[in-house]
């Protein structure tokens, strides 16, 4: 072969493997101190969902100056977030967040594999020795929430775009029904489910839909609140946020309330556990007296006395005086589902697959 | 650009093949980097970080080999229809309802041994992706609907089959309400290779290219294809049956695009959930087109596309760009190569 | 009931003007005779640079326009390859929409979750006082208003122009349109234009004007969609103007079924857009076929 076609057949291959010799001896002398992973189902700047855990894990650096992160947003579930989440741990990272609901299999394969890596998983409902789930119990949060929409409204008619029909998202719907019907007997609850986490055009719509029935409260649990929330304001309704505390300025005027997701002392607390070594797997449910948890400030549609009867319940429910499911409850197809003097318990939300009466859609 | 005389010695002819593959991807690669660098990212870090990744390790390769998978049988299920001029851009939709048929045979059989249900599954796929395809094929041979608009329309109806599926009637009871079926038993799962995930369905592809390969070239079938691509009213009044060639090699396209699904529903997923193919289907319409619908050409470009793919990961995770930005080095690469082939029918 | 039928007919509308304009710009792509199966790509492109663009500047008209300018030169790429290059137009399409995907995740990742005030509603007045039609018809913005304009002008263009005409002409069959003086490859790249515009102003109208937020393939399949709503408008632009809110309505009614409180399976809904397309392609095969433009797929080897 002549010379010429030797020296540029290998020129190129050479090349390559010097930068791989590099690469990998370079990341060989890694720095100390911990590193952390987190994969994201969306954007980081969806203001909602993902963002709150992004933000989360910016607290925790802050708090943790020697952390580092590797993160990655729109990963796909499936095949695509377990490669990840190796490469994630190939490269040296010791606590890996799977922060997407449809993560949970993915992080059970990649955590058989390494049993030295600590996974933490939000809304899972299996663990391993290595990965622990967490959530925070949301359904009194939305109960206190619908006594201020109840309060609010002129209509007696509120309105949820939801995601999917799946039960953490069934109950809390239930219990924003529960506590509009604690204040206005009258109150009802329409749900449009849109199929999907995130989609801008869909969310739209179904919020017009309801609106359109002559809605005028409207709360949303999709990804990103931004839409529907927007969507409310433009025509004149009111709104209640989810996941993210940002949410407020999107409705200057509507804004009622809304729910977030403070994750930042949470995740510090875990990666403090990883880099002591005294982690243990355990399903960590939080509620309304942890700080991750958070009650954004009422807007001024919701009025004082309105307030004060919220804060109260809230008391309750921090000290356990009430149950937000307490029975006699109803589905809407007139089902009994709970007896009288019993409770749905929190822990068992994930088996929730009924809308309370008084909530119009459909749970299938 | 025509081939060279069958006179040519063989290694001119690899030659003229691989510079026609080479030259317009290295053209890409440096079209991409200028892409990178408008964005302000440092292409020779991506790059080293994209063929480090799925090159440079067991793992890497491993998973370049797991994507690569689904990409060849899509390709091929666009190949062999392609050998008439029929145009399947079906093979999305061939392959989730391919999905659909196994996973009814996984919830049903989930009792049965491994040894009865994967081939099961494997002949359930391939029905359901085949019965797919036919529809197009019928539609097309009685001069109806033409098969690039029919298996366009008929992904939707399969993609929303799947969502209809999963959220309602094979809904995993126990998974809290999640649009998912239930997990398939251990027995419905695809053995893999050692640590990887590299399972049978790289066997099955390399024995759909081999297979098309043999029967394109050496057999009666091959021949009579062959006379009906080049001029199909001839062959028609010379008494080949057209038509049915049009029926049965749209049924076995998407017969193999539907074991692209069986494979990935129950090596990858082990259960069927929305969120099943990125597109494999299109992709392989790229790469059977790219690679001319010739059988080592389908290898080498599904290769070349399942590092491309499988690097995006790795860009995110390195230099924050977006993953679906290798999206645009798989289309530049095909710009270059359609650019530099003027006369394609 | 009359809720529903307001919600219904506002639906319709809102979720049809990107469908509809993505449809004439396919229509008159393939009435060149070049099918664009990249219209996603070109949407995509469209709505990132409009949103974009909104948020850079607060103005949605100049979002609008850029959005369009943006569609006409992404598509400009797909004329090349396929025109002057002769390159296969499927596959040519295929890579169209993907490296719009791409292209369109990369220029608006920094923009996710940036807030726009979009497209203004611009109420009729009087007209939206209208018992029940009101503001059903007459409370949309700009660009709902000029779709169904847009479409009129396009079906004028086409069919009363000598531009139109010798479009059409090179659609039907390009060897004798040259033959008779005609510059088929001139006339493919200026349709090309006009179908990049409107193919833009499609995307841009669904990130500023409906869902004044960007996510990434938002598009969500609507550039597919338009291309069996041209077959199923027998490739004449008025037909599309019904066949767009027949399919709006049906992406928005399963949601407005929901609203109501109607116990109806939303896939099942939203399938039907589809079989539909194909049922009618298939009952009525034989007429349809022979109104498409007779080369349309073929790649006119001109002697230019």
């Amino acid at each position: 072969m002549p010379l010429t076609l030797i020296r540029t057949a290998w020129t190129l291959p050479s090349v390559l493997l010097a930068l791989m010799v590099v690469l990998v001896a370079g990341s060989a002398a890694e720095a100390q101190g911990l590193k952390v992973g987190i994969l994201h189902i969306g954007s980081m700047a969806d203001g909602g969902y993902n963002q709150a855990h992004a933000e989360g894990i910016q607290a925790m650096k802050r708090n943790l100056p020697g952390v580092e992160v590797i993160e990655v947003e729109n990963v796909p579930e499936g095949a695509d977030a377990e490669r990840v989440m190796e490469n994630m741990a190939k490269q040296g990272a010791k606590l890996i967040v799977a922060a997407s609901f449809g993560y949970l299999e993915p992080a059970l394969r990649v955590a058989a594999k390494y049993p030295d890596v600590k996974f933490f998983h939000p809304g899972g409902y299996k663990r391993a020795p290595n990965l622990t789930t967490y959530w925070a119990s949301t359904p009194e949060a939305f109960y206190l929430m619908g006594m201020a929409a109840g309060r609010a409204t002129k209509t007696n008619k509120l309105g949820y775009v939801v995601a999917l029909p799946i039960s953490f998202f069934l109950a809390n719907i239930n219990a924003f029904e529960l506590g509009a019907r604690a204040v206005n007997p009258k109150a009802e609850t329409r749900v449009v489910f849109t199929g999907t986490f995130l989609d801008p055009a869909k969310e739209a719509t179904a919020a017009n839909a309801l609106l359109d029935q002559g809605v005028d409260v409207l709360g949303v649990i999709v990804d990103s609140p931004i839409t529907v929330v927007q969507t409310a304001e433009k025509r004149n309704a009111y709104s209640i946020g989810y996941h993210s505390l940002g949410a407020q300025k999107f409705a200057p005027k509507g804004w009622i309330g809304g729910i977030a997701f403070t994750w930042g002392n949470l995740y510090t607390r875990f990666a403090r556990q990883v880099a002591d070594g005294a982690f243990k797997s355990e399903n960590i449910l939080g509620g309304l007296a942890d700080d991750y948890l958070t009650l954004a400030p009422f807007g001024a549609a919701v009025p004082a006395d309105a307030v004060a009867l919220v804060n109260a319940k809230k008391q309750e429910f921090i000290a356990g005086t009430t149950q937000v499911f307490a029975g006699p409850l109803k589905d809407n197809r007139g089902m009994e589902r709970v007896k009288a003097g019993a409770a749905f318990p929190l822990t068992d939300l994930g088996k929730m697959d009924w809308l309370v009466e008084g909530v119009i859609g459909q749970s299938r | 650009m025509t081939a060279p005389p069958e006179s040519a010695t063989l290694g001119i002819a690899w030659r003229a093949r691989l510079t026609s593959i080479a030259t317009p991807a290295g053209l890409a690669l440096v079209m991409f980097a200028g892409v990178l660098l408008a964005f302000g990212k440092n292409p020779i870090k991506a790059y080293v970080d994209i063929f480090g990744s799925t090159l440079g390790s067991a793992y890497g390769f491993s998973e370049t080999l797991v994507k690569m998978t689904p990409l060849v049988l899509t390709a091929v299920a666009v190949a062999i229809p392609a050998k008439i001029w029929l145009i399947n851009v079906g093979g999305e939709g061939q392959l989730y309802i391919g999905a659909i048929f196994a996973t009814w045979g996984a919830l049903t059989f989930g009792h049965l041994p491994a040894w009865l249900l994967l081939p099961l599954m494997v002949a359930l796929g391939f029905l359901g992706g085949g019965l797919w395809g036919l529809v197009a094929g019928l539609l097309r041979a009685r001069g109806w609907v033409s098969e690039t608009i029919s298996t366009l329309l008929m992904n939707y109806v399969a993609i929303l089959s799947l969502n209809y599926v999963v959220f309602g009637p094979w809904k995993d009871p126990e998974g809290v309400n999640y649009p998912q079926t239930a997990e398939f038993a251990p027995s419905a799962i695809l053995p893999v290779l050692g640590q990887s995930r590299v399972h049978l369905g790289l066997a099955l592809g390399l024995l759909a290219v081999g297979l098309f390969a043999f029967f394109a070239s050496r057999t009666r079938w091959g021949l009579e294809m062959r006379a009906i691509g080049g001029n199909a009213d001839a062959a028609r009044r010379n008494g080949l049956p057209v038509g049915r060639y049009v029926i049965g090699l749209m049924f076995i396209g998407g017969g193999l695009a539907g074991l692209a699904g069986m494979c990935e529903v129950s090596a990858i997923q082990g259960r069927l959930r929305p969120s099943l193919s990125p597109g494999y289907g299109y992709t392989g319409f790229l790469i059977s087109w790219m690679a001319s619908g010739h059988p080592l050409g389908i290898l080498g470009a599904a290769f070349l596309l399942a590092v491309v793919t499988a690097g995006g990961d790795i860009l995110q995770m390195t230099q924050a760009i977006p993953g679906s930005v290798v999206n645009i080095l798989m289309a530049v690469i095909l710009f270059v190569i359609l650019g530099r082939r003027p006369g394609e029918r | 009931m009359l809720g529903l039928a307001r919600g219904l007919l506002s639906g319709a509308i809102v979720s049809g003007t990107p469908l509809l304009y993505a449809t004439l710009a396919e229509l008159i792509s393939e009435r060149a005779g070049i099918v664009n199966l990249g219209l996603e790509g070109v949407m995509l492109v469209g709505a990132v640079v409009g949103f974009v663009t909104c948020v850079a500047t607060g103005s949605a008209t100049l979002a609008v326009a850029a959005a369009a300018l943006a569609g006409a030169l992404f598509n400009m790429i797909f004329a090349f390859l396929v025109i002057s290059r002769r390159a296969n137009p499927l596959a040519t399409g295929l890579a169209l929409m993907f490296c719009g995907v791409g292209l369109s995740a990369l220029l608006g990742a920094p923009y996710v979750g940036s807030q726009i005030s979009g497209l203004p509603e611009i109420p009729v007045p009087v007209l939206t006082d209208l018992p029940l039609v009101g503001p059903a018809l007459f409370a949309h913005d700009a660009l709902v208003y000029l779709a169904a304009p847009v479409a009129t002008l396009l079906w004028w263009v086409l069919f009363f122009t000598r531009w139109g005409l010798s479009l059409r002409a090179v659609g039907e069959n390009p060897v004798a349109a040259f033959a008779a003086g005609r510059s088929p490859h001139r006339l493919q790249y200026q349709a090309l234009v006009v179908a990049g515009i409107l193919g833009g102003l499609a995307g841009a109208h669904l990130s500023v004007g409906v869902a004044k937020a960007w996510a990434e393939w938002m598009t969500a399949g609507r550039g597919f969609i338009a291309v069996a709503l041209v077959i199923f408008s027998k490739w004449h632009p008025l037909r599309a103007i019904a066949g767009a809110l027949l399919f709006g309505g049906a992406i928005s009614l399963q949601l407005q079924m929901q609203a109501l409180g109607v116990p109806i399976s939303a896939f099942l809904l939203d399938m039907l857009p589809y079989v539909l397309s194909l049922v009618v392609l298939a009952v009525w095969g034989g007429a349809r076929r022979h109104a498409a433009p007779a080369s349309l797929g073929r790649v006119f080897r001109g002697t230019e």
